[in-house]
C-alpha cells in the first residue's frame, strides 16, 4: 500500500471534479477536496495560478527568459473557449479533458517523457564516463542512483510526441509570458469565471499613479494591462508584482477598498460560447464513430480493477499517474488501441512489461476510479484477458526442443500453463518435449508468460482481452 | 585426537559409508535438523568450522535464491533465516564484508522486501543491493554449450561464493537447487538457458565453482516450483546439507526430494564432467538428524 495519496494535485482539480460529474452523471467523491479550490478562488481569485499550480510555475521561471515586452493581454479569450468545449463534450459523456487539463497535462508529459529522459540522459553519460575511464564522478552517480534515478530505464510509446507537446507549451512562454495559463489553460479559465465572482478588489490610487505604465508591463497575466485602464479580475493571479514594484505605490488589493478600481468584463461574446458549446457536443458522437466496439479490441487490455470500457473512458483523464506506478513498465499509453477516444488511456503492452501477480499499486493511484482499489485476493479473481500459444512458433512444438519458461513464470498457484509430454516431428527425427498448454479457466491475462517468452521478435505466446472479466464483452463458450 | 574422540570415531566409521572423507579427517557433506541457525552451526562445525571455507578479510558473496515475489512460508526463495544464519557465520569467521544478492525473475523492489531475505540479512550484518543492468560483463564461460556469457561484475570480483539455495520443484529441470541457482549471477537472455538446462548449468557450475554449498531444505517446495503459490505445495523438514562437492549436495537434495539424481539433468551433466560426485554412496556423509540415508 502507498502510504500517502501520490495523486494529491489531481483530487484537487475543480475541472477535473466538474467533468467526471458530468461525465459520470454521479458525483465523484474522492475528488471531493477540488471544492476547497473553488472556495479559494470564490474568496481570493486566482491565486491557485498565481502561487500553487505546478505547471504555473514551470510556465513562470520559463517567462523570465522572454525579455520583449508585453503587448497587450493578447488572445486570452481563448481559454473560456476551450473550457466550453470540453464542458459540452463531458456532458455529453466524452472525457477529453485530460488532454489540456495543466495537471494531466503535466504529470503525463513528466511520466511519459522528461522522467524517461533525464534517466537515459544520466545512464549514458555516466556509462560514457566510465568506459572512457574518468571514474571520478562514480560516488555522484552512485547518489543519483539511490535517490533519483529509476531503478530501470523507463520507457514509455509515443514518448517523443508527448515530450514535443510539453517543450511546446514551455516554449510558448517565449512568444508572451504565462502563454499556456493565460491564453489556453481551461482551468485557467474555469478558475477565471469563479474569481470573477469574489469580493477580492483592487485599487489604483489616482493621486499616487503617474501613469508610468511600469504594472501594465510587469502583469504577466495582462489583467493589470487593459486599454480602459480596468482590472481583468478573471485574469489575475494575485502575483502582487503591480503593487510590489510600483514606485509610486500607488496599488493596493482588498476587500473593503471603498470604490474598488472598476473591473473589466470578459466579453466573451455570445455567439463565440454558443459556437464552442456546440463543437463540444459534436465532438462526442464525431470520436464515437469507430467499429471499435464490436472488432479490432484485440490490443486493448486494461489494468485489473479497471471499469467496464464505456464508462472507463468517461472517467480516465490520460493522467499518466498509473502508467508512472507500474512496476514493470507494462501499461502504456494507447494510440489507436481503443480508438481516437481512448489515445493515451492506460493499456498494457506486454512486450515491455506485465501485471505483477501481487500488485495493486494502479488502482491506488487513480484519481477518478477509472481503474477500481482491489486487494490481492480480489485481484487475483480478475481476468485482464486470456494467453494464447502460436503453435507454428512456439520452440517445443515447432523445433522439438524444451522450453516452458512461460509455465515456469505463471504465478497462479495452480498453474494456468501445464505442460504434457508429446511427441514432435523435427527435421533429426522425432523428438519427445515438453509440451506448454494453457488452461483457459485458470490463466488471468497477467502477461508475463507472454514478457518471459525467448522469441524476441515476436512472442509465441500472446495475451488478448479474450475472456476479461470487466464488461462481459470478450466472452468464451466455456 | 585423545582416546575418547578415536573410539567415537571408530564408532561412527563402522555405521557410516565413507572414503574420501578418510585424508581430511571431515565429511564431504553434512544434513543437519533443526532450527536453522542451530543446525547450520553444526553442520559448519561437523565440516571443520566456517573458517576452512572463509578466511579473515574475504569478501564473501552469500548467493540465496531470492527471485520470486512470495514470503517466506510459500518456500520459494531461500529462507531468510538460513541466510541470516550463514551471513553470521561468515562475518564470525572473519570476512570483510558478505554481499547479498540476486538477479531476480520478479522485481527486485518486491522480491527482496517481501522475501524477507533483505531485512535478515542485513540484520545479520550483509550489505544487501539490487542488481544493476549496466553492471553485466560479456565473459568467457568457455562451457560446453555457453562459450560467452553476461556475468553480473561483482559476483566475479569476491573472493568466496557461498551458494545457499533452497530445494524446490521445478517443471523442466525437476528440481532446483544449488547448480540452478547459480542462474542469478548471470544476465542476458537467460531463457535461451532452458533450451539446452542440464548441459548449460553444468557449464555455470564449473564456470563459479562455490567454495560452499548451504542447501535450504527447511521447507521444501513439492509441487508448482519454482514458485509455488499454495501453502499446500509446502512440505516442512527442517533441515540443511552442507558440503563442498555442488554435485553431491545436489544429489542429496534430490534424494530427500525422493527423486533418483540421474532424473535430474544437470546432476549426471555435473557429474560426467568430473565437478563432482553423484554418486551418494561414494560420498562421507555426517547426519545429524538421526536417520540413515
Amino acid at each position: 500500500m502507498i502510504p500517502y495519496p501520490v495523486n494529491l494535485f489531481l483530487r484537487f482539480d475543480p475541472l477535473i471534479l466538474l467533468t467526471t460529474l458530468l461525465s459520470t452523471h454521479r458525483l465523484p467523491v474522492v475528488l471531493l477536496p477540488a471544492l476547497s479550490v473553488v472556495g479559494l478562488t470564490l474568496l481570493l481569485g486566482r491565486v491557485f495560478c498565481g502561487w500553487i499550480c505546478p505547471l504555473g510555475t514551470l510556465n513562470h521561471l520559463l517567462s523570465r527568459l522572454n525579455r520583449r515586452p508585453r503587448t497587450g493581454p493578447g488572445g486570452f479569450r481563448w481559454k473560456y473557449y476551450i473550457l466550453f468545449g470540453l464542458l459540452a463534450s463531458s456532458l455529453f459523456t466524452v472525457q477529453v479533458v485530460g488532454y489540456l487539463d495543466p495537471l494531466s497535462l503535466l504529470i503525463r508529459s513528466l511520466t511519459l517523457a522528461a522522467e524517461p529522459l533525464w534517466n537515459l540522459a544520466a545512464h549514458s553519460a555516466f556509462s560514457s564516463l566510465y568506459e572512457h575511464g574518468f571514474k571520478a564522478l562514480e560516488p555522484l552517480y552512485a547518489f543519483l542512483r539511490a535517490h533519483l534515478l529509476a531503478l530501470r530505464q523507463p520507457l514509455y510509446h509515443q514518448a517523443f510526441a508527448v515530450g514535443v507537446i510539453f517543450a511546446a507549451v514551455l516554449l510558448l512562454n517565449l512568444l508572451r509570458p504565462r502563454f499556456w495559463c493565460t491564453h489556453l489553460c481551461p482551468l485557467g479559465a474555469l478558475l477565471g469565471l469563479v474569481a470573477s465572482l469574489s469580493p477580492l478588489s483592487r485599487r489604483v490610487s489616482p493621486e499616487d499613479c503617474d501613469l508610468c505604465g511600469l504594472c501594465q508591463r510587469l502583469c504577466p497575466s495582462g489583467a493589470a494591462d487593459s486599454r480602459e485602464g480596468l482590472w481583468r479580475k478573471a485574469e489575475c493571479f494575485l502575483c502582487g508584482r503591480c503593487q510590489v514594484l510600483c514606485p509610486s505605490r500607488a496599488v493596493a488589493f482588498g476587500f473593503s477598498l471603498g470604490k474598488g478600481e472598476a473591473v473589466e468584463g470578459m466579453d466573451l461574446g455570445r455567439r463565440r460560447v454558443l459556437l464552442s458549446l456546440a463543437a463540444g457536443a459534436v465532438l462526442a458522437p464525431l470520436l464515437r464513430l469507430s467499429s471499435l466496439p464490436t472488432r479490432g479490441r484485440e490490443g486493448l487490455i486494461r489494468p485489473p480493477g479497471a471499469l467496464p470500457e464505456a464508462e472507463f473512458l468517461r472517467r480516465c483523464v490520460r493522467c499518466g499517474e498509473c502508467m508512472k506506478v507500474c512496476l514493470t513498465g507494462g501499461l502504456q499509453p494507447a494510440l489507436l488501441e481503443a480508438g481516437l477516444e481512448g489515445i493515451w488511456t492506460p493499456v498494457f503492452d506486454f512486450d515491455l512489461g506485465y501485471c505483477q501477480y501481487y500488485c495493486t499499486l494502479c488502482g491506488q493511484v487513480c484519481p477518478t476510479g477509472a481503474i477500481q482499489e482491489l486487494t490481492q485476493a480480489e485481484k487475483a479473481k480478475v481476468k485482464i484477458g486470456l494467453a494464447h500459444i502460436d503453435r507454428s512458433r512456439c520452440i517445443p512444438y515447432s523445433q522439438g526442443v524444451d522450453c516452458i519458461v512461460c509455465e515456469e513464470h505463471c504465478p497462479t498457484p495452480e498453474k494456468a500453463i501445464k505442460f504434457v509430454l508429446g511427441e514432435v516431428v523435427t527435421p533429426k527425427g522425432p523428438r519427445r518435449v515438453k509440451l506448454p498448454v494453457v488452461d483457459l479457466r485458470l490463466c488471468i491475462g497477467c502477461g508475463i508468460c507472454q514478457f518471459k517468452c525467448p522469441l524476441e521478435d515476436k512472442p509465441a505466446i500472446v495475451v488478448t482481452p479474450l475472456g476479461e472479466t470487466r464488461g462481459g464483452a470478450f466472452l468464451l463458450p466455456t | 585426537m585423545d582416546r575418547r574422540s578415536f573410539l567415537k570415531f571408530l564408532l561412527l566409521s563402522a555405521l557410516l559409508p565413507w572414503e574420501q572423507g578418510l585424508a581430511s579427517g571431515r565429511p564431504d557433506l553434512v544434513i543437519a535438523k533443526g532450527p536453522p541457525e542451530e543446525a547450520l552451526a553444526a553442520a559448519l562445525e561437523a565440516l571443520g568450522g566456517m573458517g576452512r571455507f572463509v578466511s579473515r578479510g574475504d569478501v564473501v558473496l552469500v548467493k540465496p535464491n531470492m527471485s520470486w515475489d512470495r514470503p517466506p512460508r510459500f518456500a520459494a526463495n531461500t529462507n531468510p533465516e538460513v541466510v541470516a544464519a550463514v551471513v553470521k557465520l561468515c562475518l564470525d569467521a572473519g570476512a570483510r564484508k558478505v554481499k547479498v544478492f540476486d538477479h531476480s525473475c520478479d522485481d527486485p523492489r518486491r522480491v527482496y522486501r517481501r522475501s524477507g531475505i533483505m531485512e535478515a540479512a542485513k540484520g545479520a550484518g550483509a550489505e544487501v543491493y539490487y542488481v544493476e543492468p549496466g553492471r553485466f560483463r560479456r565473459v568467457r564461460i568457455g562451457g560446453e554449450v555457453l562459450k560467452e556469457w553476461e556475468v553480473y561484475g561483482d559476483s566475479l570480483e569476491v573472493d568466496k561464493i557461498v551458494n545457499v539455495p533452497v530445494l524446490k520443484h521445478h517443471s523442466l529441470a525437476r528440481l532446483t537447487m544449488g547448480m540452478k541457482n547459480l542462474m542469478g549471477l548471470i544476465g542476458g537472455r537467460r531463457a535461451q538457458l532452458h533450451w539446452q538446462l542440464s548441459e548449460a548449468l553444468a557449464d555455470l557450475a564449473a564456470f563459479f565453482r562455490p567454495q560452499l554449498v548451504v542447501l535450504d531444505a527447511t521447507r521444501v517446495l513439492t509441487a508448482g516450483g519454482p514458485q509455488g503459490g499454495s501453502l499446500n505445495y509446502v512440505k516442512e523438514m527442517d533441515t540443511v546439507v552442507v558440503g563442498t562437492d555442488q554435485v553431491a549436495v545436489d544429489a542429496c537434495g534430490a534424494r530427500l526430494f525422493g527423486l533418483d539424481p540421474e532424473e535430474v539433468g544437470c546432476i549426471p551433466a555435473a557429474h560426467r564432467r568430473g565437478l563432482g560426485e553423484m554418486d551418494l554412496r561414494r560420498v562421507w556423509i555426517k547426519r545429524l538428524d538421526g536417520q540413515r540415508i
